[in-house]
């Protein structure tokens, strides 16, 4: 089982992001390296990618405001 | 590589974009801030690092020059992707589109063809104002000579802009900037998100779409408008139990008039929804094609909902009033239908 | 470089060409408008600017032109289609709207295309430039020999297309020359009053390209100035501004009464074929018979084509409908 985290280097400060979409639901196989979601920080977008290949359970949904290092999802 | 992915519309199309240019050498993108800044509508992002500068070339601000360069290189064979950033900008290009690339193959009876596609990014709803916020695509499909296609939803965006490329003609790629789904504008609309597969595949121009089947009225929407009919659908549905049929035209030019045409023959009431200036636009192209076919199919006035020919103001309360929302929708077949 | 005497005979026969071509076109043209002038009556309708007086821009330019060269030109391009090659036949059946023209009656005098020679021309002033340069960049990100070659007035210098496509052949180096046809007039309005500066080829430094001027409409001068521009732009040197002194003997188009110009002006008028005739004999490279046996080859020439294109079927009506888009895909 893999977290999947937001990466402490998506940015820079101690600002808070938003989850703008999952590209995947609840349930789906995904593979590593992968884009999983965008993560929004004030106007820059980012893509999440994939830290390990399985299947995928959404934690937080789209629209959470989340940090960096905060688990937003999990891959099993 | 997984075949469950939902994208966002932008997503899908940069998917296509991508795929082509890996494959054919001939495909290059061009336009303003497309090579660092990955376009205004995030219609190029990571494009530039992927291709170079050489492929996605960085133009200066000269729509009329780079339009014309742009079918230069496609009538010399190659598929260039102009983009546009704001479809308002066709004010200062209008001659390169229509009297130039839009009519070299026509004119030289078939001895050249012109296989562009320009992208522009059109609509509003976030108070950009007048100038950076009009939909203006009926002012295009007024003057023959292009393909214009105008997808609502990740599916259909990307399979259009495969066949868009491909497309040995002059195609016109109308993104709405709400519809794209990047974060600048909130977020995406859920309806826009859908499951794209991960392999490339066309979309045949001049094919609607049935969004849903229904039999009390059938609404037509364009792009953002599409949406904003689902929402009113819904609402509709649940309050007053009303069957709500919605047709995606997909393709504006060439349009499928059959599909529409054989919804309404079935419902026998029509609505239009258009987020362009109402006069001499969309919405009275579709209604006149019911009609002179076949005036006695309707039960009921057709109606449109669309900008009132007024320029769009800045201020919140004034630019809602005048955009085809979920709310006017509703409204009007309320009304039409006495419920 | 200056010309051998096979290149000025060459140049020779096609001035000759062009001239007895648009002479042909003139002549039937007023044939069968009157007695109330009408535009849109007779065997050549519509507007026609004749090439008169312009011949030299295109012999001496189009010589050095290659087969995967590109060419596009203005709404005055009989002098270009000649000189570039094209079939006369096809020519003269695309003005009188025939079938078989060159593209089948869909396009007429402005809009004359043929792929098979790289060459079209547009109507709208300066709209050649952009395509041109466009195909100089593909030719240019493709590796592939082939430069282009614009032609317009001098008077299409102040379109706004003009100072974009001129900034983008700087900026991206393109091999691409810009040729203009300087004949003082922009229809009825004269250059001085129409152009800040007195040469547009002095613009050419506003744009990091160079920029000549010849002056004296002579297919010598032109032939030299321009196997600079073309090695220029084949050798990755870049674009180049290449401003022709010419006149147009018929005013902006056919039936021009050219009332706007001074009779100084017109009677001080000179006739470039004819001067290049005597100057062509003057220093031996050709004799009179020689001159007269091209004279009347080209006549011949000039008289099946005319011939053909009067004995064409018009179009169908419904013809209209067809080839507005290719529907093919790659």
């Amino acid at each position: 089982m893999t977290d999947v985290i937001v990466p402490n280097d998506m940015w820079d400060d101690d600002r808070e992001g938003v989850i703008v979409s999952w590209l995947y639901l609840s349930g789906a196989t995904v593979t590593e390296e992968e884009v999983l979601c965008e993560v929004m920080v004030e106007k820059a977008q980012s893509d999440l990618l994939s830290p390990a290949s399985g299947v995928l359970t959404i934690v937080e949904e789209a629209d959470a405001i989340v940090s960096r290092g905060q688990v937003i999802g999990r891959i099993d | 590589m997984s075949s469950e992915r939902i994208l966002t519309v932008a997503r899908a199309g940069r998917e296509a974009v991508m795929w082509e240019m890996k494959n054919d050498p001939s495909v290059f993108m061009l336009g303003e801030d497309v090579f660092t800044f990955g376009g205004v509508f995030g219609t190029a992002d990571g494009l530039g690092e992927m291709f170079g500068a050489e492929r996605i070339l960085d133009t200066p601000i000269s729509e009329t020059g780079f339009i014309g360069i742009a079918t230069g290189a496609a009538m010399a064979g190659m598929r260039p992707i102009v983009e546009l950033a704001f479809i308002d900008f066709i004010g200062v290009c209008f001659n390169a589109i229509a009297n130039l690339a839009a009519k070299h193959q026509y004119l030289s009876n078939g001895q050249v063809k012109i296989p562009m596609v320009l992208m522009l990014g059109a609509g509003g709803g976030y108070n950009n104002g007048a100038q950076h916020s009009q939909y203006l695509l009926s002012t295009l499909a007024h003057m023959p000579g292009m393909v214009i296609v105008a997808p609502s939803n990740a599916y259909d965006a990307k399979g259009l802009m495969h066949s868009a490329i491909r497309s040995d003609d002059f195609v016109v790629y109308v993104g709405q900037k709400k519809v794209a789904g990047i974060g600048l504008l909130g977020s995406p609309i859920k309806t826009s998100m859908a499951a794209v597969p991960d392999e490339p595949y066309t979309i045949p121009f001049g094919e609607a779409r049935v969004v849903q089947e229904g039999t009390d009225i059938t609404f037509v929407g364009v792009s953002w408008t599409v949406h904003q009919c689902i929402q009113a659908a819904e609402r509709l549905q649940k309050q007053y139990g009303l069957s709500v049929e919605i047709i995606d035209p997909r393709t504006i030019v060439p349009l499928d008039r059959e599909a529409i045409f054989k919804s309404v023959s079935k419902t026998g009431r029509l609505l239009v929804a258009d987020e362009d200036y109402q006069d001499f636009g969309f919405t009275g192209e579709v209604i006149a094609g019911v009609v002179e076919r076949d005036p006695t199919i309707l039960k009921s006035p057709p109606i449109r909902v669309a900008n009132p020919n007024v320029n769009i103001p800045f201020s919140r309360p004034m630019e809602q009033r005048v955009l085809p929302t979920a709310d006017r929708i509703f409204e009007a077949t309320v009304a039409l239908l006495n419920l | 470089m200056t010309p051998n005497a096979d290149q000025r005979k060459a140049m020779y026969t096609s001035i000759v060409r062009s001239r007895e071509f648009d002479d042909r076109i003139l002549e039937l043209y007023f044939a069968d408008k009157m007695p109330v002038f009408d535009l849109g009556k007779g065997l050549i309708p519509g507007e026609i600017h004749s090439s008169h007086g312009h011949e030299p821009c295109a012999a001496g330019t189009m010589i050095h032109l290659r087969p995967e060269d590109t060419i596009t030109a203005s709404h005055r391009p009989h002098h270009q289609a000649v000189c570039r090659g094209l079939d006369l036949s096809k020519l003269a059946a695309e003005l009188m709207g025939k079938k078989t023209g060159y593209c089948a009656g869909k396009g007429g005098h402005m809009h004359i295309y043929s792929q098979a020679h790289n060459f079209s021309c547009s109507g709208i002033i300066a709209e050649g430039m952009g395509p041109a340069a466009g195909v100089a960049l593909a030719n240019k990100m493709r590796k592939q020999p082939g430069i282009a070659v614009s032609y317009m007035g001098e008077a299409a210098a102040n379109q706004g297309a003009f100072h974009e496509v001129m900034n983008m052949a700087g900026i991206y180096k393109l091999p691409y020359i810009c040729v203009i046809e300087d004949n003082n007039w922009g229809v009825s309005v004269n250059k001085q009053a129409s152009t800040a500066v007195a040469r547009n080829s002095d613009r050419a430094s506003a744009y990091g390209v160079y920029g000549e001027y010849v002056e004296g409409n002579d297919c010598d001068a032109i032939f030299e100035a321009m196997a600079r521009c073309v090695e220029r732009a084949r050798g990755g040197g870049g674009s180049s501004i290449l401003e022709i002194q010419t006149y147009r003997l018929k005013g902006h188009m056919l039936g021009d009464t050219m009332d706007y110009v001074s009779k100084q002006e017109l009677q001080g008028l000179k006739d470039c074929v004819v001067d290049y005739r005597a100057k062509l004999i003057a220093d031996g490279t050709m004799t009179d018979t020689e001159a007269d046996a091209i004279v009347a080859e080209v006549k011949q020439e000039v008289d099946v084509a005319i011939q053909f294109g009067i004995d064409s079927p018009y179009p169908e009506p419904d013809d209209a409908f067809n080839g507005l888009f290719a529907g093919t895909s790659r």
